[in-house]
């Protein structure tokens, strides 16, 4: 058996296993945000990572599914959940629709639309009395039956969203296995040179933002459905944004489980500073995530994943 | 007659870099463009490869017209083509570069593989099946692009300067890896600037000056077309014909 | 009459974008990197022209090339510190690298200066001036007129000195000027120096009437973005029409349908041009 499966299961049982493990319910929070974390930054890594496009603007897909499941409950009743598939399908519907031109835009160009896309919506939000404008959209304050998914306690989260987690790392190893795979990482290499060998690239890179955009608003109703609120700047900021570039980033993007290092590294360490400091631990927070992913730009841009595969191949070379 | 370009302008602004240029390639053949650098082979090769849509003219392969089809669409008729400056995909395997290119008419992955592996063997990247596309050298990177075009199963390959820069040794293998593409049944147009290898390679050379064509014929005729030389002031064309002689 | 005063407002604002979104259009057409700190560079020194009169009572006739200094020796910084790294690296590294710096320096501001706004006294050049029935704060006035002659300044001197036509042959070819003795890693610093000080002055000038915050620089990068596409990257006379017509874009928006919707009707501009246009409105390709 090769190291890397012997350190894939033994992470994955590690996260299994981590809430029946430790008993503090901070940790067992703690625990269910890295694995949110992770569902965000790794529906980012489809379409940033494999297909390389970098997007600075998913952040409203996650705000569509977010603000999608507190709108069916507080116009008509719904439990959040049910928010999921409208949320998924207004996504799609505007990664269709922002993305389609937007992919002829290369580099920098492609970042910069989709931050301006992202703010745009964000302005629209915060001044449309169904999204609850500024005040934002609360869930329901008491859970009316276990369809509403309230629970004071972090476990039940914690599995659910491992189910998507998995769900949707069984989907990227499939895709990554597939022409899809090869493709996207050919587009990622050079758009000229994948076209002459007949990738059609305009449509898989939009495949890969379809399935991308449909995972991020998954994890925005995850969100909304475990914390009961969103407004503009909890659903829809820059900043969420930019957290799924940077944990994807760290982690090592364009890798199956880049995203997955990357929040279990990053999420605690915010969770730490804002215990830490309070609420001024934001500010700290978006320094400490600032520098690290300034260094990882500046000295390995491969992240993470680049590290593990140094070390582990000069063990072997070593054992050989 | 499986390529035929007709009276082929590009304009850039007011530039025409290609100005009414034709050119028919019959089945089998290997033929070669060749003219003084700026001459308009390169972008009229554009053109006919359909990274660059012409201002006038039409291009008809195997019978469809292809003057306004997207390099996408070349690829899936048939036509596949290498770069002047070799575009591997740095990250990834020689065999899943070649991969990426059979991917186009096989869509699973087990037969995409057993493709490459087959026209690995045939250029002799077999060896290099697993390293990194980023590590290889020059000649081993315009080696997998030809590699990589062949796995899209065509019947033209466009081959742009695949030689050039190669030291003599290397051209030489370039050369037997050629005739073998030929002696598969693919017919090839090659842009080259080496006289030496037109010469031995092909049996039908095209010679561009200003964006036009200005002789055709068997290479060793077209050599020695006065109006060839003259384009060529000489040059290194003289030094071929010492060569030869 | 109003409408008169409002584009007048609009065009003094939009000369202060046109002059640090020139610095912007300078280092993008240079070397295709996006500063995405751009703002936040702004945003120190609206912080620094703050400081330096709170603490020592120095006018803008000081605070204004100090803070073009001080800009000026961090963009030289970020560019041997990080950017000249980057540049060669992954589409990814480059956009994380200046985005890691937006964050922190944005959130140091924080920490530094807290998240409250604060502003310079309201008069501190003049009062406000009545050009035949329009207007004008002073402040303002001398931000754009400024703002203006340093932006033509640098265009000329781009276009007729020496040392200018040394940065564009490396933004042209950077081999090719290699070849010609000029050595492109100095004419790139000096690009980020020169970049990264036009923010310093715009900064000091836009304390003299704007809310001072750690967070005014998210918004103003988008502006830079916005203005450099439309002028077209790399062109400064593109950056200053494109500059003026935010402002005044901005201005009526602002009075015809409100506030809110001023940075509406700019980014979605900005999208419709990308979408149309991806080279810019006045750009060439």
């Amino acid at each position: 058996m090769n190291i890397n499966r012997i350190a894939t299961i033994a992470g994955l049982l590690i996260i299994a296993l981590w809430p029946l493990v430790v008993h503090d319910v901070f940790y067992q929070r703690v625990g269910a945000l890295v694995l949110l974390a992770a569902i965000s930054a790794s529906a980012w890594n489809l379409i940033g990572g494999y297909g390389g496009q970098v997007s600075v603007g998913h952040v409203v897909y996650f705000g569509a599914g977010a603000y999608a499941s507190l709108i069916v409950f507080t116009r008509w009743g719904w439990p959040p959940l049910a928010g999921a598939p409208i949320g998924v399908a207004v996504s799609l519907a505007l990664a269709a629709l922002v993305g389609t031109p937007t992919f002829r835009l290369r580099g920098h160009y492609f970042s910069m639309a989709t931050i301006a896309a992202a703010e745009l919506v964000r302005i629209l939000a915060s001044n449309w009395d169904v999204t609850g404008a500024a005040v934002g959209l609360m869930g329901p304050p008491v859970p009316r039956s276990v369809w509403d998914f309230s629970f004071t306690s972090p476990v039940p989260y914690h599995y659910l969203f491992l189910a998507v987690l998995l769900l949707l790392l069984w989907l990227t190893w499939l895709m990554q296995r597939s022409k899809m795979g090869f493709y996207l990482a050919a587009i990622r290499g050079g758009d000229r040179a994948a076209r002459s060998l007949g990738v059609p690239v305009l449509r898989y890179k939009l495949y890969a933002l379809l399935l991308s955009a449909s995972f991020t608003s998954l994890a925005g109703t995850l969100y909304a459905v475990m914390v009961g609120f969103v407004d503009p700047e909890s659903g829809l900021g820059i900043l969420l944004s930019v957290k799924m570039v940077i944990i994807a980033a760290l982690g090592g993007a364009g890798t199956l489980f880049g995203p997955l290092v990357g929040a279990v590294i990053l999420v605690p360490l915010e969770e730490a500073t804002n215990a830490m400091f309070g609420g001024g631990g934001t500010g700290i927070t978006f320094i400490v995530y600032g520098a690290i992913i300034l260094f990882v730009a500046r000295f390995q841009p491969g992240g993470m994943a680049v590290i593990w595969r140094a070390l582990t191949s000069r063990r072997k070379n070593r054992a050989a | 007659m499986l390529l035929e370009a007709t009276a082929v302008v590009m304009e850039f602004g007011s530039f025409r870099a290609v100005n009414g240029a034709s050119l028919t390639v019959t089945e089998g053949d290997i033929v070669g463009l060749i003219g003084p650098n700026g001459a308009g082979k390169s972008t009229f090769f554009n053109c006919v490869a359909g990274d660059l849509t012409p201002t006038s003219g039409t291009i008809r392969f195997k019978g469809h017209d292809v003057t306004r089809a997207t390099p996408e669409q070349h690829a899936r008729l048939g036509m596949a083509r290498s770069f002047q400056v070799p575009v591997t995909f740095e990250d990834m395997s020689v065999a899943e570069n070649v991969m990426v290119g059979a991917f186009l008419r096989h869509g699973h992955r087990n037969a995409a593989r057993r493709v490459a592996d087959e026209i690995l063997a045939f250029c002799g990247l077999d060896t290099l099946a697993n390293a990194r596309a980023g590590s290889l050298g020059t000649p081993g990177r315009k080696r997998l692009e030809i590699a990589r075009a062949l796995a899209t199963e065509p019947q033209l390959l466009l081959l742009d300067e695949a030689l050039a820069g190669l030291t003599p040794a290397e051209v030489r293998l370039a050369i037997d890896l050629v005739r073998k593409i030929q002696q598969r049944g693919i017919t090839i147009v090659i842009v080259e600037h080496i006289m030496e290898v037109i010469l031995s390679l092909t049996e039908h050379a095209v010679v561009f000056h200003q964006g036009k064509v200005i002789a055709e014929g068997p290479p060793r005729q077209v050599v020695d077309d006065p109006g060839v030389i003259a384009a060529y002031l000489g040059g290194s064309m003289k030094r071929v014909r010492t060569q030869i002689s | 009459m109003i409408l008169l005063q409002v584009v007048v407002s609009g065009l003094l604002m939009g000369a202060v974008y046109a002059l640090f979104s020139s610095g912007l259009t300078l280092i993008w057409g240079m070397m295709n990197v996006v500063n995405f700190a751009h703002g936040d560079f702004v945003m120190l020194a609206m912080y620094a022209a703050f400081y330096a009169f709170t603490l020592w009572h120095l006018g803008p006739i000081f605070f204004v090339p100090g803070a073009a200094a001080l800009l000026f020796v961090l963009g030289v910084v970020v560019y041997l510190g990080l950017v000249r790294h980057v540049a060669r690296g992954p589409m990814l590294a480059q956009i994380l690298g200046t985005f890691g710096l937006a964050l922190v320096l944005r959130y140091s501001a924080f920490w530094a200066f807290s998240a409250n706004f604060v502003s310079l006294p309201e008069n501190l050049v003049g009062g406000t001036i009545d050009i035949s029935g329009i207007r004008i704060e002073a402040s303002k006035l001398l931000g754009g007129a400024v703002a203006l002659v340093i932006t033509l300044g640098m265009h000329l001197v781009l276009t007729r000195t020496m040392l200018g036509s040394r940065v564009l042959a490396v933004a042209e070819d950077r081999n090719a000027a290699m070849l010609m003795g000029i050595r492109p890693d100095r004419m790139q610093a000096l690009a980020w120096g020169v970049g990264a000080a036009t923010t310093g002055i715009a900064g000091a000038l836009i304390a003299l009437f704007f809310y001072i915050s750690p967070t005014v620089g998210e918004s103003l990068s988008l502006i830079a973005f916005v203005v450099v596409c439309l002028g077209g990257f790399g062109s400064v006379p593109g950056a200053l029409v494109a500059g003026l017509a935010i402002g005044v874009i901005q201005a009526l928006s602002a009075y015809l349908i409100g506030a809110v919707y001023q940075d509406v009707l700019v980014y979605s501009l900005f999208l419709a041009v990308l979408w149309v246009r991806p080279q810019g409105l006045l750009g060439k390709l």
